[in-house]
């Protein structure tokens, strides 16, 4: 029989996380619609279908679409600060 | 806190397993704790004396290790320098290593997370490399020296445990590194005509310290001919600037390394700032090296202030300023120097030991508990 040891566990949990999904209803002149494009190569391409998409499926009033220099990176501030003033929702893609 | 009964008392900080050897890696393996090779048990002895050589309290992050964001307590970074089979002494270097890698500037989420093959990597400088065995020298890089190979294992580990860099799920390297089992390295300032990186970095040189580099491997540079400095500087460059390296693309802070040969040779005619200077203005790539596609959506959008029409003879630079070049020597002898590239959205960070007074550490010993 063995003999048993106690062990000091290694790992770390994963973080708790929250749950983000919230319903909200169309705005009457359509949604303003925010595009982050992380320059990934061919995100411009995926972005500009799921864009495709969702005006194809609701009332779109605006599209504005950015694009952040680095693919690792955060978008800096002002990229931020723009996505937020002038979007109700702000879609953004990876690719590889 | 630091009792560490107590600690080991929380909800899932310790687990019964059998004590034979094999049952235990057995046990490792199915959990996934590990890099792949056979660990040495992190028991409750061998974790306390491994603790015995930490000044914070073992339950309080040092850092989140990301992707997962994995909080790195002294008790969870004890249990994996264990496993890698660390000497408890190495622990306060270990320590301040994961503290440095996890600042903002390297981007280890990136480091962690991408499809590219880097890894962090580790020179020390300073006292702490002598008091410590650390190799510099001959096969720097390579297998013999405990402290080289334990103290970078227990680095990985904690990255695959606590951040959670788990292959094919955390880090999507389409490759990996040899570099992902192991890699931290000192500096060979006693063979080195200049002054030492930490000192480069502003530090003061009886300061123990580290560089961490979001790397490559090193690629070899062979100048067995060449009879001066301007000879060897320009074989150098001529390895920096190839056309599928991240830091073509990105404004990157790479890394050469000289071996001490070579660095003497180079010394004699230039400093250090003379050699990057230099280094920086022929490290370069002419943008008909690149495919088509490459100018159009790389270079274009990179550098596109600089070269908003890229021509074929414009050039690429590896390093864009020679500031953002590291130099450090290494090595044993032979005509070799090495040139290691970065992931290219990650700086270097350089951050000296010290106690948790503020204090700069004379040797590990301050941080043993009294």
């Amino acid at each position: 029989m063995n003999q048993k040891i106690r062990l000091v566990v290694p790992e770390a949990p994963s973080p708790q996380s929250v749950d983000t999904t919230e319903t909200r209803a169309v705005a009457k002149g359509g949604i303003r619609l925010g595009v982050l494009d992380n320059s990934k190569g061919n995100a411009d391409h995926l972005l500009k279908f799921i864009v495709d998409g969702v005006k194809a499926l609701l009332p779109v009033a605006s599209v504005v679409s950015l694009r952040k220099d680095s693919v690792s990176l955060p978008a800096p501030a002002e990229i931020l600060d723009r996505l937020a003033a002038e979007s109700d929702y702000v879609i953004t893609a990876m690719a590889d | 806190m630091s009792n560490l009964a107590q600690l080991l008392q929380a909800s899932g900080a310790s687990i019964e397993a059998d004590g034979d050897f094999d049952s235990v890696n057995a046990l490792m393996m199915e959990k996934g704790w590990g890099d792949g090779l056979p660990v040495v048990p992190p028991t409750e002895a061998r974790v306390a004396a491994m603790l015995e050589y930490c000044d914070r309290p073992w339950d309080q992050p040092v850092a989140k290790i990301p992707p997962r964001w994995g909080e790195a307590t002294p008790l969870r970074l004890a249990a994996n320098a264990v496993m890698a089979g660390c000497e408890p002494r190495y622990f306060p270097l270990y320590l301040l290593a994961i503290e440095a890698m996890c600042e903002e500037p390297l981007n280890l989420y990136g480091v962690q997370a991408t499809t590219h093959l880097c890894a962090p990597l580790v020179i020390v400088n300073g006292p702490v490399t002598k008091e410590l065995g650390l190799n510099s020298g001959h096969n720097a890089f390579g297998p013999g020296n405990r402290a080289n190979a334990t103290i970078g294992r227990a680095i990985r580990l904690a990255l695959l445990n606590i951040g959670g860099a788990i292959p094919a799920l955390g880090d999507m390297s389409t490759f990996g590194s040899p570099a992902k089992y192991s890699y931290l390295v000192a500096e060979n300032e006693d063979e080195s005509p200049w002054e030492p990186l930490h000192v480069e970095r502003g530090l003061p040189r009886e300061a123990s310290a580290v560089t961490v580099i979001g790397a490559e491997c090193p690629h070899n540079i062979n100048d067995h001919e060449s009879l001066d400095g301007e000879g060897l500087l320009t074989t150098i460059a001529g390895t920096m600037a190839v056309s599928g390296s991240n830091d073509i693309y990105y404004k990157a802070q790479p890394l050469v390394i000289m071996g001490p040969e070579h660095a003497r040779t180079i010394a004699a005619a230039y400093s250090k700032d003379e050699a990057k200077r230099f280094l920086q203005q022929h490290a370069t790539l002419p943008v008909a090296k690149l495919s088509r596609d490459n100018i159009e959506r790389r270079v274009k959008v990179t550098w596109k202030d600089r070269l908003p029409d890229p021509k074929p003879d414009d050039v690429l630079y590896a390093v864009q300023r020679p500031e953002d070049l590291l130099i450090a020597v290494i090595g044993g002898a032979g005509k070799h120097s090495a040139f290691v590239p970065t992931f290219g959205a990650t700086l270097p960070v350089t951050r000296a030991l010290k106690t948790e007074d503020g204090r700069l550490a004379k040797s590990v010993e301050d941080f043993r508990r009294r």
